[in-house]
Order: structure tokens, then C-alpha cells, then sequence
């Protein structure tokens, strides 16, 4: 029985052992060494561009070794270990990522704060980080999730999104990109003789592209922060129901597959209908070359990206504009060696082996050394009546079954299949708004 | 006795009683998944889902599914086991091979194939209906909020079907045939046989798979949902597991997730004892 007894301990230890890991951490304490650990996501950028970084890194601080995990799913690898406690110390991984890490650690107040950083000396340069940031990437809700001043999450990559569509049909046929919504819907009139749908998406999700332009098209800026805020009924407002009343418009020029494809599985054949004519806009980012590089297109096919029209001829455009984060978890081993690090990913000697892979960060001028599509698509912001517009929903308290992204972007298949109607759409929004209003921060 | 019990014990309860226990004890707090910031709110959880729609029709769509596909899987595995096993069918290995062959395949694997076959342009399934002038039959078979979850019904009867036939056609064979040349020089039908016979003689078997494959439905539907349409369009063919997963990990509501893993316990425990308690026979025996 004791013999048993003992067995079943042993099994029991070297089970648990198994499951806790049995390497003896990794520390370099022993040899003087800060070991930082680095988690990113493996974007369309590529995996090489970080370990170029990290060796430059490595070679101005030998008392630091860092330890790169990467991954396309990084959110999985990294979270069974953040569950168990153990931190990585610095994570390059923005929002709207389906398994929402992000999003979660800044509700749960779980993010370093790295205003600090702003104002710290980029390691071996005598400018500092919030000099060299270009005006207005800070500040917003994506960086500043909680509406304060402080900058929780710094802006890594930042790349224009808006309707993307064939330059070279346009020339083909004389057309012009519509600069109102007027000149929007004579245009989808006029590619319906064509036989040419006007409007299609990849998936739902990606509407965050259009929706937030356009809220801020239709009522200025302070407008959209109060949807993005929750402000108390916000959805019953006449913006609202512009905003609403437009996009119902438009989704019914959409292309009849759009719902069809609009799925994890099916999403580039959305894609694919306007490199093959089948539509004439979609909403996107400029990742979209390189993610459709090697996939046939119409003769003559060049990309062009145009920000969404305005509501009245002359009014301000905006171009929502995707940034991608980098930030520190409040319960990282190492802090003060991440913040170093993290203001050296904004060294001129960083960013440009970051530009080599097409990755552009938000530094002043780094625009201007790049050339083909992606400068015309960045040439963009030069107009002076496009302005960026960045940030997204207010982060608060979770909220049971709300979900306001998801009924604000998905309910659009539905609007467009006839399963439900603008004024349950705008019903279901201002209910979830309310709902997220009242959780606050 | 209790002393060599004891190791398969222990690991029974580290790793499936201590987790079952977690998950009805975290269904009582309101946390992310991540802060030690946890909160106990009792019942409040449940509460919540009582009155939220995305739940309740997740619930619903569940159902629909595991009641359309446990009757036709469990149908047409019994029907093709049968005809298999009583009919001298020349390609009857050949045919058994095909059947199960995508019972061996990963999920991923065949949400691509489907994917391809319910394809609105090209998809196999729209061009036999357009081969065959029935244009008007003719779907977009993941698109469409009426028809998407049957969509995913069917993937799941496909992948499982050869699975269940060859278990039951296991059974079938090892009825003594003389009882079926007995029966037939009595006069019995095929299908009174298949019925008065064959049925009795592998209830047990029936009852068995029956609860073994409510239970691995719950799972399969999560899997292909999530691969196929992500539970789309907007939430049509969401089900319960994986409401549950973007509850628990994607809209930080972790507490919540589990109380609706702790519903999904209580439905797969009440679905088999009702299976079980509906299917009670007094065993035949040959």
C-alpha cells in the first residue's frame, strides 16, 4: 500500500512537473545579463525585419540579451504563460485582432503606462521619441484607450485605409473617384449599366475602415469621439441616421457574392472581384498589395486607394488609418529595459530596416523614402483636405454579450440579405452603446 | 484494490475533475481571464444570459443542428450499414473506404472542401443544380441566414457518416445469419427484418453511439463553425461553444464564458440521460 502510495506521489510530482514546464527559466541573472523578452505578431511585414532590429539593439546594449518569440498566432503562444504569470516585457501586437489580447489587457488595466517613454531620448539620438512621432498619432483613443492623457499603447506601424479600386478601369471607362456621396451613388448607377457593382467587402470586420471615416465625414470630428465614447444616445441623433441612411444606400449596390464570401474562408474571392471588375470599391489597407501580389487581375489593373467621399462638395475627407501597437504588460519583469526598448524601435536606424519591409512607423518624414503604390497611398495625408483619423471604441468595463464592433460592422450582411432593417440596426447600436456607456471605465 | 486505483484516480481528478469543478466555480465571477482582479457575482451571469439574444438563438441553432444531424447521420448510417451488410454489394469495401475516409480528415481540411463545393459561382453544388436545369434550387449556401446553418449540417453529417455506418455495420455482421434465413423462410421483408431483427439485435450498440455522438456534435459544430463561417453571416450559425469562446476570449468576459460552458454541461448531461432514459430497452441477445 505505502509502495503504491509513493508510486502515485512520484507520478503525480513528474506529471506536474511535465505541466509546469521543467526548464529552469531562462534569467540570465547568472551572467549579468537583462534578458527581455520580445513577443510580436508575424504580420505581412515578415519575421526578418525584427531579428535585423533586435541585432542592432544588441549590439549598443551587450548587458541586454533579448529574446524574440513570433508568431502569426502569437496571441496563443503567449497567453497559457501570461495565464501562468509569466509576462513577456515587451508585445508588438495592435487591436482588432480576432482573440483580442490587446483589447482585454487594456480593459482589465493591465498595460503599462508609457507616457514616460514619450519624452524619453531615443537610445543614441538627441531627439526623443514624442519629437519624432508624426502630429497627431498620439493622443487618441488607440494610444490613449482610456480617454485621459496618458499613452498606454505607442504606435508601432501606421498604414492609410480606405476604398481601394482599379486605377486602371477609371482611366478605361473616363471615371473619375467620386469626392461626394452624390457623385458616389451616380457613379454606382452609372457601373450598373456596366454590368460593374460599385460596393463589396472582404469580410464585415472590415466596414472599421469605412464606418469611422464616415462618422467623422458626416459630423466632424467631435462627432465621432462621441460615438467612439458612448455618449448617451448618440445613435438616436440625426449623424447617426445620416451616417446609417448612407451606408444602407450604399450596401444595396453592393455585389451580390459580398455575403456569400464574407468569411474566414472565403474572404479574398471578395478581394478578387475588384482585381477582376466584378466591383469597383472596397474598404482595405495597404497591406492589400502584397496580400493579393500573386493572384490574376483584369489587364491594365493598378491599385488606387481613395478616402471616402464627403457628405457636402468640399467638406474635410478622413482616412482612417490603422495603427499598430507596441506596449508593455504592467506585470513585466523588466520595465525600465523594455521602455529603452521600445524607444529605440523608434531610431532612425530601426525604422529603416522596419521600412525595408514596407513596415512604416509613424515618424516624421519616413514617408517620403518610400516609392510605387505604398507612396502614392501615403501621399495621401499631403492633401489638404484629407486629415488622418485614428483611434477606435473607447475601451470599458466588459460587457456581458455586448458586442458593439460586431453589431455595428456584421449587421451590415444582414442589411444586405433583407434580414433586417436600418432601424433595428440603429436600435441594436445605441442599445450596445448604452450598455458600454454605463459599464464606463 | 483502492491502491491501484489510486494513480488513474489522482489523474482523474487533476485533470478532469478539478477543471470541471473551475469552470462551474468561475461562472460565479465576473473576470477577463487575465487581472486577480476577479469578482463574485453569484448568479448574475446566468442572469444575463437569459436575456441575451446572441445566446439564445446560439442555443437554438445548437439544437437544430444536433437534432437534424443526429437523425440523419444515425439514418443513413443504419440504412447504408444495413444494405452493406445484407446485400452482396460487389464494391461494398470500396464503398466503405469512401464513406469513411473523411472521418480521417482534419476539420480544416474538409471546411475547405466544402467551402469549394458550396462556392455561389463555381461551387460543385450550384453547378450540378445548373447541369440539371434546376437553376432556381441554386443557393448561396453560405450566405444566406435560412440556409447556412443546414450548410454546416451537412459537412458534419459527411464527416461523421462513415464513421457510424462502419460501427454499425461491426454489429450487423455478427448477427448469426441463420436467424435471417429463419426469418425470410417465415416471410419477412428485407425491411421487416431490418426492423424486427437487426434493430433489437444492436440496440445496445445504438444506444451507445447515440450519447457518444450528441457529444462529439457539440464539439464538431464549434470546430466547423469556426472554420467554415466564424458564425456568420452576422451570428447565424453561431452555436453554443462558440458563443462561449467569444465571450471567454474575445470579448474579455471570461466569467461569462464559463457560465455558458456551465449550460452547455448541464444540456449535453441532460441530452444523454434523456437519450439514455428514452432508448431503455431490455437487451436482446443472440
Amino acid at each position: 500500500m505505502r509502495k503504491s502510495l509513493a508510486f502515485a506521489g512520484t507520478a503525480v510530482t513528474v506529471l506536474g512537473l511535465l505541466a509546469t514546464g521543467c526548464s529552469g527559466g531562462g534569467d540570465s541573472a547568472d551572467s549579468g545579463k537583462t534578458t527581455l523578452k520580445v513577443a510580436a505578431l508575424e504580420g505581412g511585414y515578415g519575421r526578418d525585419m525584427y531579428a535585423q532590429v533586435i541585432k542592432a539593439y544588441e549590439a549598443t546594449h551587450p548587458d541586454v540579451d533579448v529574446q524574440l518569440q513570433i508568431s502569426k498566432s502569437i496571441e496563443d503562444e503567449i497567453t497559457p504563460n501570461m495565464k501562468a504569470g509569466k509576462y513577456p516585457d515587451v508585445v508588438v501586437l495592435g487591436q482588432g485582432r480576432k482573440a483580442a489580447l490587446t483589447e482585454t489587457l487594456v480593459k482589465d488595466k493591465a498595460v503599462e503606462d508609457l507616457t514616460p517613454v514619450l519624452k524619453t531620448k531615443v537610445p543614441g539620438e538627441d531627439k526623443t521619441v514624442g519629437d519624432k512621432l508624426t502630429e497627431g498619432i498620439v493622443g487618441n483613443l488607440n494610444t490613449n484607450p482610456y480617454g485621459t492623457d496618458k499613452t498606454y499603447l505607442m504606435p508601432m506601424y501606421y498604414a492609410p485605409t480606405g476604398l481601394f479600386y482599379n486605377q486602371g478601369l477609371f482611366e478605361k471607362n473616363g471615371w473619375k473617384t467620386p469626392a461626394t456621396w452624390d457623385e458616389m451613388f451616380a457613379l454606382g448607377d452609372k457601373a450598373k449599366k456596366a454590368g460593374i457593382p460599385l460596393f463589396t467587402y472582404p469580410t464585415a470586420g472590415y466596414l472599421d475602415s469605412y464606418f469611422f471615416a464616415l462618422l467623422a465625414d458626416v459630423g466632424g470630428e467631435q462627432f465621432y469621439t462621441d460615438v467612439m465614447t458612448y455618449k448617451k444616445d448618440v445613435w438616436k441623433s440625426a449623424n447617426a441616421k445620416k451616417a446609417l441612411d448612407i451606408t444602407t444606400k450604399l450596401l444595396g449596390y453592393a455585389a451580390p457574392t459580398t455575403v456569400g464570401y464574407a468569411n474566414e474562408q472565403d474572404f479574398t474571392k471578395n478581394q478578387q472581384s475588384i482585381l477582376d471588375n466584378k466591383a469597383l470599391f472596397m474598404p482595405n489597407g495597404t497591406w492589400i498589395t502584397g496580400e493579393m501580389a500573386d493572384a490574376p487581375r483584369a489587364d491594365g489593373f493598378t491599385w488606387g486607394l481613395t478616402p471616402l467621399p464627403a457628405v457636402t462638395a468640399g467638406a474635410k475627407r478622413y482616412l482612417t488609418t490603422s495603427v499598430e501597437s507596441v506596449w508593455v504588460p504592467s506585470a513585466a519583469q523588466h520595465k525600465d529595459a523594455a521602455k529603452d526598448f521600445v524607444a529605440y524601435l523608434y531610431s532612425d536606424e530601426a525604422a529603416k530596416i522596419f521600412a525595408k519591409s514596407n513596415a512604416i512607423q509613424p515618424i516624421q518624414g519616413i514617408a517620403d523614402s518610400l516609392t510605387g503604390e505604398s507612396a502614392s497611398f501615403y501621399k495621401l495625408y499631403e492633401d489638404p483636405s484629407v486629415s488622418a483619423l485614428v483611434g477606435g471604441f473607447a475601451s470599458t468595463s466588459p460587457v456581458e454579450g455586448v458586442d458593439i464592433k460586431a453589431t455595428l460592422f456584421d449587421t451590415a450582411n444582414s442589411i444586405i440579405s433583407g434580414d433586417t432593417t436600418e432601424a433595428k440596426w440603429q436600435s441594436a447600436l445605441n442599445e450596445a452603446s448604452e450598455k458600454l456607456r454605463q459599464a464606463g471605465n | 484494490m483502492l491502491a491501484c486505483l489510486l494513480p488513474a484516480l489522482v489523474l482523474f481528478a487533476v485533470f478532469m475533475v478539478y477543471p470541471t469543478v473551475n469552470v462551474f466555480r468561475m461562472s460565479l465571477y465576473t473576470w477577463s481571464g487575465f487581472s486577480p482582479d476577479m469578482k463574485f457575482v453569484g448568479l448574475d451571469n446566468f442572469r444575463h444570459l437569459v436575456d441575451d439574444d446572441q445566446f439564445v438563438r446560439a442555443f437554438q441553432n445548437t439544437v437544430t443542428l444536433l437534432v437534424v444531424v443526429t437523425v440523419v447521420t444515425m439514418g443513413m448510417g443504419l440504412f447504408l450499414a444495413a444494405i452493406m451488410t445484407r446485400q452482396k454489394l460487389r464494391s461494398r469495401n470500396f464503398l466503405r473506404f469512401v464513406l469513411y475516409i473523411p472521418n480521417v480528415l482534419s476539420v480544416v481540411v474538409i471546411a475547405a472542401v466544402f467551402s469549394a463545393i458550396y462556392d455561389q459561382n463555381n461551387g460543385l453544388l450550384n453547378s450540378m443544380l445548373r447541369l440539371v436545369s434546376l437553376d432556381s434550387w441554386q443557393q448561396v449556401w453560405l450566405g444566406d441566414q435560412k440556409v447556412v446553418l443546414y450548410s454546416v449540417g451537412i459537412a458534419m453529417v459527411w464527416q461523421s457518416l462513415g464513421y457510424y455506418m462502419v460501427l454499425y455495420m461491426s454489429s450487423m455482421s455478427s448477427i448469426p445469419e441463420e436467424l435471417y434465413e429463419a426469418s425470410g423462410l417465415d416471410g419477412a421483408s428485407a425491411s421487416r427484418q431490418f426492423f424486427s431483427l437487426t434493430m433489437p439485435l444492436i440496440w445496445q450498440n445504438l444506444r451507445t453511439s447515440l450519447t457518444f455522438f450528441i457529444m462529439s456534435a457539440v464539439n464538431l459544430s464549434f470546430v466547423l463553425v469556426r472554420a467554415m463561417t466564424g458564425g456568420g453571416p452576422d451570428s447565424s450559425s453561431e452555436v453554443l461553444l462558440s458563443y462561449m469562446y467569444k465571450q471567454a476570449y474575445t470579448n474579455s468576459s471570461y466569467g461569462y464564458g464559463m457560465a455558458i460552458g456551465v449550460v452547455i454541461f448541464a444540456f449535453s448531461f441532460l441530452v444523454s440521460l434523456l437519450m439514455s432514459r428514452a432508448t431503455k430497452r431490455e437487451p436482446l441477445q443472440f
